[in-house]
């Protein structure tokens, strides 16, 4: 008897060992959300932290830049049929990280405005895979199975003790084939990136749809001009309806490049107002024809270039930018990567959109920028940091001084470059340029 | 006696079992060949992880006398849209050539364009 009893409590010792509480630990889901946003005369990177608890707090961080004018904005957090959160920042004079929390009750698809821009993002919900459940409850159903049939061995029934035992072969051949299995599976199509987000597919990510391509029609882009803003109307190339499904890419949903009539360049990032149409203020507007392009990413598809021109009726004078950086060039003929490095003197770049630098190439100019045939953005890299999935945010300041890009010139000709990069929140914009020589012994084709 | 020699070669072989199918795998740096009109280039890369590199290169010509002349590297990732300054070696010896310092930082499929002379060939290289 006293031997049963102490079978017993070891039993159940190695039970409760086993079948603790099954948490889904490492899942770490989403990451923060950098969003940079042309809003009115101020420019700014919106940083929507990773949420941790659902229903809990997000933090969101305001990071404004040089010459972005002090005051307050509002920040809402909205989603269909749940409460409103707002809250007020005030943004200071000197350029840097403000903060605000918001609070919201469930996962799924919700908006965060700031002040009139309006940003989609998902919280995403915690849901167990089915093949973690399977090895979970395997691991459980053999314990159990066990404790069942050392309860029978023990109480004297040895032959009835087989049918557990089976049981228990059974549990651990499942876990262990769904545990050893699950790293091949391949990912499910994520709400948010490939899938239009709705409540039901955020909480129930492994339903399974028929959808084998996710790729979606190009957009035509339509520029315009209302009051100090340049408004951008985007619609889908095959239905005609508004593209209101843009990825952040690159930290924002579009990248628009624009070149003044008197060669300035701003790279400017257009805040959403209403499905299909974008915003951004064009400080001090000259009078002329100002070329842009847009780089945009629709959901479940690859990056896509919109070029257009517009006619302008500013009245400022133009200032020619006047950004500094040493530039070693090294320049090959068209066609073979030729590499430009800009040195800033000091070891103190922020990262920009999630880079250490950007290049801008705009040729072989002959007429206007508008009628240059490339129109290029090259990106010069943060090297990655082991162990860090979420990439620095602006408040790093170790990275260059070098800032080097590798780019082939495709045709040969005059090229119009600009090389960005941050410093003590303020882009410094570096204007050159570059002719690029023929390929040589290359006959026309 | 018998019964627990029995186990142990039991615990043996699951052990044994476990061990090939979980044991990290890593790929191995294999020799790559690629031809081109008149070329032919093999390239061992020194490492199949990423980070600083090297790679041996051995160009000889469609039957097998070495290559004259400087090799040329270009590496680019594709997926990231980002190419790396180029580097041209010498040769160490006839037909061979050591290109040390690559920092190819990022895992994942990188393209390396080795060209000769107005000879070029792709050279696909997965990191892990």
């Amino acid at each position: 008897m006293k031997r049963s009893v102490s079978i017993l409590l070891l039993t159940l010792g190695a039970i409760l060992g086993i079948a603790g509480p099954a948490l889904a630990d490492g899942a770490q889901a989403g990451a923060d959300v950098h969003v940079a946003q042309t809003l009115g005369d101020r420019d700014l990177t919106v940083i929507i932290r990773r949420v941790a608890e659902v229903p809990g707090p997000v933090h969101v961080d305001v990071v404004t830049h040089a010459g972005s004018p002090a005051g307050e904005i509002t920040l809402t957090a909205r989603a269909a049929g749940a409460a409103t959160s707002t809250t007020k920042v005030v943004l200071g004079e000197k350029p840097g990280f403000h903060s605000g929390v918001l609070r919201i009750d469930r996962p799924g698809p919700w908006e965060l405005a700031v002040d009139e821009a309006t940003i989609p993002f998902v919280v995403p919900a915690l849901v167990p895979s089915p093949w973690e459940n399977a090895t979970y409850g395997g691991f459980i159903a053999a314990g159990v199975l066990l404790f069942v049939a050392l309860l029978l061995a023990v109480f004297g029934r040895p032959g009835l003790a087989l049918v557990p035992t089976a049981g228990v072969i059974a549990a651990v051949a499942v876990a262990a084939t769904a545990a050893l299995l699950s790293p091949s599976i391949p990912p499910l199509a994520p709400p948010g990136t490939q899938l239009d987000p709705t409540f039901d597919n955020v909480n129930d990510p492994y339903q399974r749809t028929s959808i084998v391509d996710f790729s979606r029609p190009p957009v035509n882009l339509v520029p315009g001009v209302r009051g100090d803003d340049l408004v951008l109307s985007l619609t889908d190339g095959s239905s005609g309806r508004p593209v209101d499904d843009l990825l952040v890419h690159d930290s924002a949903f579009i990248h628009l490049v624009v070149v003044s009539p008197s060669g300035n360049l701003l790279h400017l990032h257009p805040i959403r107002t209403a499905p299909g149409e974008y915003r951004a203020r064009l400080k001090a507007a000259e009078r002329g024809t100002y070329a842009l392009a847009a780089e945009i990413a629709r959901r479940g598809g690859g990056v896509q270039l919109l070029r257009s021109s517009i006619e302008v009726s500013g009245t400022s004078a133009a200032r020619p930018q006047d950004g500094k950086a040493a530039l070693a060039t090294e320049i090959r003929e068209a066609g073979r990567p030729s590499t430009i490095t800009a040195g800033f003197g000091e070891r103190d770049l922020q990262p920009w959109l999630g880079m250490l630098g950007h290049m801008i190439v705009i040729g072989p100019v002959t007429d206007s920028p508008a009628k240059a045939p490339i129109w290029a953005h090259v990106h010069s890299m943060i090297p990655p940091t082991p162990g860090l999935p979420d990439k620095p945010d602006e408040s790093v300041a170790a990275y260059g001084p070098d800032v080097p890009f590798t780019y082939s010139f495709p045709l040969p000709g005059k090229y119009f470059v600009w090389i960005q990069a941050e410093r003590n929140y303020e882009i410094v914009t570096v204007p050159t340029v570059v002719d690029v020589p023929a390929a040589k012994g290359v006959s026309e084709k | 006696m018998k019964r627990s020699a029995l186990v142990l070669l039991a615990a043996v072989i699951a052990l044994a079992g476990v061990l090939v199918v979980v044991w990290p795998r890593t790929v191995e740096a294999q020799p790559q060949l690629a031809e081109s009109a008149q070329l032919r280039f093999v390239l061992t890369p020194a490492s199949t992880k990423s980070g600083r590199n090297s790679f041996d290169l051995r160009v000889t010509d469609r039957s097998g006398h070495p290559a004259q002349g400087a090799v040329t590297v270009e590496p680019a990732m594709p997926q990231m849209g980002h190419a790396l300054a180029p580097i041209t070696a010498g040769p160490a010896e006839p037909g061979r050539y050591e290109v040390g310092d690559v920092d190819l930082l990022m895992a994942g499929q990188w393209e390396i364009t080795v060209s000769l002379n107005a000879e070029r060939v792709v050279i696909p290289l997965l990191l892990t």
